[in-house]
């Protein structure tokens, strides 16, 4: 209790140094809390699943994967032919459909990127959708079924919205990007769940299929180019990893899938696949740039308080020819170190978290298919953790250096 | 508490500090310097001793080997019954926190503490509860005549206060002995005045025993009686041209 007050009182001794080292580590915490963030969102991604795999299926040779929609029936039955071979517990087809407001000018704003896809699997396969609670799966549900029921739906994520500057139940065209003349006109049924899904957008695959249908009408009977390359995935969800092999193989042994063929792969794996592109980047986040910060933020502590401790050699003297033994005086050091780590490393990432998290909606980190970072829960401890080590190293050799200080110098000072 | 409660382990005609032949050198480079060669003392309880001799005569090296803050490569040394000389450095800081009280040409107080909490320090290290801290503490400042200044930092003080807190944190523990290097050294002739004043109060109502290192020769007259150092002998009589010199 004494030892604490008289911390404090150490604390306030210098308030300017003390203030300047606990807004470095105000400043640094944050950063570090970012990096971890993505990496433990994008290891989180690339772990390899026991149960409840999602297994993707895609073309095997060709990037992007284009695959005829022909496939779309069997590969979501897992290939399966005989009554005993084994089926999926769910899937979905993925097909993606770019289009822009614009015909002629197409900026960033006023383009997108829509999901073509059957409306109920948005409730049963997609990350996160899969899995919302209540009172946002009801409303979220409605939005499904208005997309079931209106081919010409549009879900829409929030900052999409705004970013193309329209609201729900307004009418937009979208003219083909990636489909070439092909030009949808689509009703905005709803939004996504605040999140993960805030720049994204999903249509009903009918919708597309229809369309491409009704090209050669339109185009002197000649089929669209993408007619037969409109399947970009398919999704399985399998129970566990033999089921998964199982079905792989099914698929492989078909002979349904030649041309083109196809390869599946688990999502965990598809991810890491995709993150190659960016090793470079995220090892370096992971080993050079988060360990730099928290070296840096070591010597700031460690700088101040090797300061303070010179400033104060004397008195620490005082205090053990009063008898204070040196293991007294080292835990008061390092207890100073402590006390200013751990309460500004907790306000950082506590402030980092609610800022994150609720003002700013997230960090925007484009990196593979992911938009959105979030901080997670964990993150509320990682401030304290990182303010309690880095301040420990920082001060355990000032700390142990006060051992040296010895009681005869109080009176040979003097003459 | 009962500042004026004798040791009982201490016969009234023992010595409260005995050196016996005490041997302390240092070395300086490859030099070793004899700073006390076999040096004898006795100081009987409730004394009040000055010790005085030029500089680097040797005074607060025994200084710090009676105060328990050095041991001597030779020889012993007992101070209130305790053999001080045989204690290692963990028995030496526990012993100090109750026998001997410090009183320093600088004060050296705490800064950022108040005067009531630089009293208490020592305190800490005991086992008393927090009400009879405060009462000590209390009756500590007040001996001292600063019962009005508890809640001052030591900045907010003058020197002669700033020295009688540091008095007041070498009572507290109510220790037998108290020892003093150059006390008023700091300070003006008038508040040097009121502390040996104090001091000498200390010796006489409480029976405190102390050991004044001093260079000046008013302060040295408070005290029943005066040694001098020289090259680490005690002399009886000093060559006086040395202090009138500095
Ligand atoms: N820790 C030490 N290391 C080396 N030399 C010391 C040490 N302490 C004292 N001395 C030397 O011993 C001599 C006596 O010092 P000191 O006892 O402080 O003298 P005084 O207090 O009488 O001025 C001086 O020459 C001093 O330099
Ligand atoms: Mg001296």
């Amino acid at each position: 209790m004494h030892t604490i007050r008289l911390i404090v009182k150490n604390l306030r001794r210098n308030p300017i140094r003390s203030g300047l080292t606990a807004l470095g580590i105000m400043i640094l915490v944050p950063v570090v809390t970012l990096i971890w963030s993505i990496l433990s969102f994008l290891d989180a991604a690339t772990e390899e699943k026991a149960s409840n795999l999602k297994a993707i299926v895609s073309e095997r040779w060709t990037l992007p994967s284009q695959m005829p929609y022909s496939y779309a029936t069997s590969l979501s039955e897992g290939a399966s032919r005989e009554p005993d071979d084994l089926r999926p517990e769910d899937s979905m087809t993925w097909s993606f459909f770019g289009g822009s407001l614009d015909p002629k000018t197409r900026t960033f704003d006023n383009s997108l990127f829509a999901f073509a896809l059957q409306p109920q699997k948005l409730l049963t396969m997609m990350d996160e959708l899969d899995s919302l609670p209540a009172d946002q799966k009801e409303r979220f549900g409605k939005v499904v079924d208005k997309l079931a029921s209106n081919r010409q739906g549009l879900i829409l994520g929030e900052d999409r919205l705004a970013a193309i500057d329209r609201r729900v139940g307004d009418r937009i065209t979208l003219y083909g990007l990636n489909y070439k003349d092909i030009n949808l006109e689509f009703e905005i049924v709803g939004t996504f769940p605040v999140g993960r899904y805030d720049n994204s957008a999903a249509m009903n695959v009918e919708y597309l299929l229809a369309a491409l249908d009704a090209y050669p009408t339109s185009h002197s009977g000649k089929k669209h180019p993408l007619a037969d390359k409109c399947l970009n995935l398919v999704w399985l969800r399998v129970p566990d990893r033999s089921a998964y092999e199982t079905i792989g193989r099914q698929i492989a042994e078909s002979p349904l899938y030649t041309s083109p063929s196809v390869k599946v792969e688990t999502a965990s794996s598809g991810v890491s696949t995709f993150l190659q592109a960016y090793r470079d980047l995220i090892w370096g986040m992971r080993w050079l740039l988060a360990p730099a910060i928290l070296v840096t933020l070591a010597m700031v502590i460690s700088n101040a308080i090797r300061i303070s401790v010179r400033e104060r050699r004397t008195e620490m003297a005082v205090m053990k020819v009063l008898g204070y033994r040196p293991n007294q005086i080292l835990l008061l050091v390092l207890g100073e170190a402590l006390l200013l780590g751990a309460v500004s490393g907790a306000i950082s990432s506590i402030a980092t978290y609610v800022l994150v998290n609720n003002a700013m909606g997230g960090v925007k980190f484009p990196i593979a298919f992911f938009g959105v970072f979030f901080i997670p829960n964990d993150a509320l401890w990682w401030g304290l953790a990182i303010g309690l080590a880095t301040s420990f190293l920082g001060s355990i050799v000032p700390a142990w250096s006060t051992r040296s200080v010895r009681v005869v110098d109080v009176f040979s000072k003097v003459g | 508490m009962n500042l004026d409660d004798g040791n009982p382990i201490v016969n009234a005609h023992d010595p409260i500090v005995l050196v016996r032949n005490a041997h302390r050198s240092f070395r300086r480079g490859n030099e070793r310097v004899d700073v006390l060669g076999g040096l004898s003392l006795e100081v009987p309880p409730g004394e009040f001793l000055a010790l005085m001799g030029p500089s680097g005569s040797g005074k607060t090296t025994l200084l710090n080997l009676i105060a328990g803050l050095d041991r001597p490569d030779q020889g012993e040394i007992f101070v209130a019954g305790d053999k001080v000389s045989g204690m290692n450095e963990t028995q030496l800081a526990a012993w100090r926190t109750r026998h001997v009280g410090f009183i320093f040409q600088f004060y050296h107080l705490l800064p950022v503490l108040t005067a009531f909490e630089n009293v208490e320090l020592p305190l800490l290290l005991l086992p008393l509860s927090a009400r009879a801290r405060r009462e000590q503490v209390m009756t500590a400042l007040d001996l001292v005549g600063l019962t009005e200044r508890v809640r001052h930092r030591p900045g907010q003080l003058s020197g002669g206060q700033q020295q009688r807190v540091g008095i007041a944190r070498a009572i507290v523990t109510d220790p037998s002995l108290l020892v003093a290097d150059e006390p008023t050294g700091d300070l003006d002739a008038k508040s040097a005045t009121e502390i040996l004043d104090l001091m000498a109060e200390l010796n006489t109502s409480l029976h405190k025993t102390i050991i004044m290192v001093t260079h000046d020769l008013r302060a040295a007259r408070r005290a029943h009686r005066t040694l001098h150092l020289d090259k680490g002998v005690l002399v009886t009589e000093p060559d006086m041209s040395l202090y009138e010199a500095g």
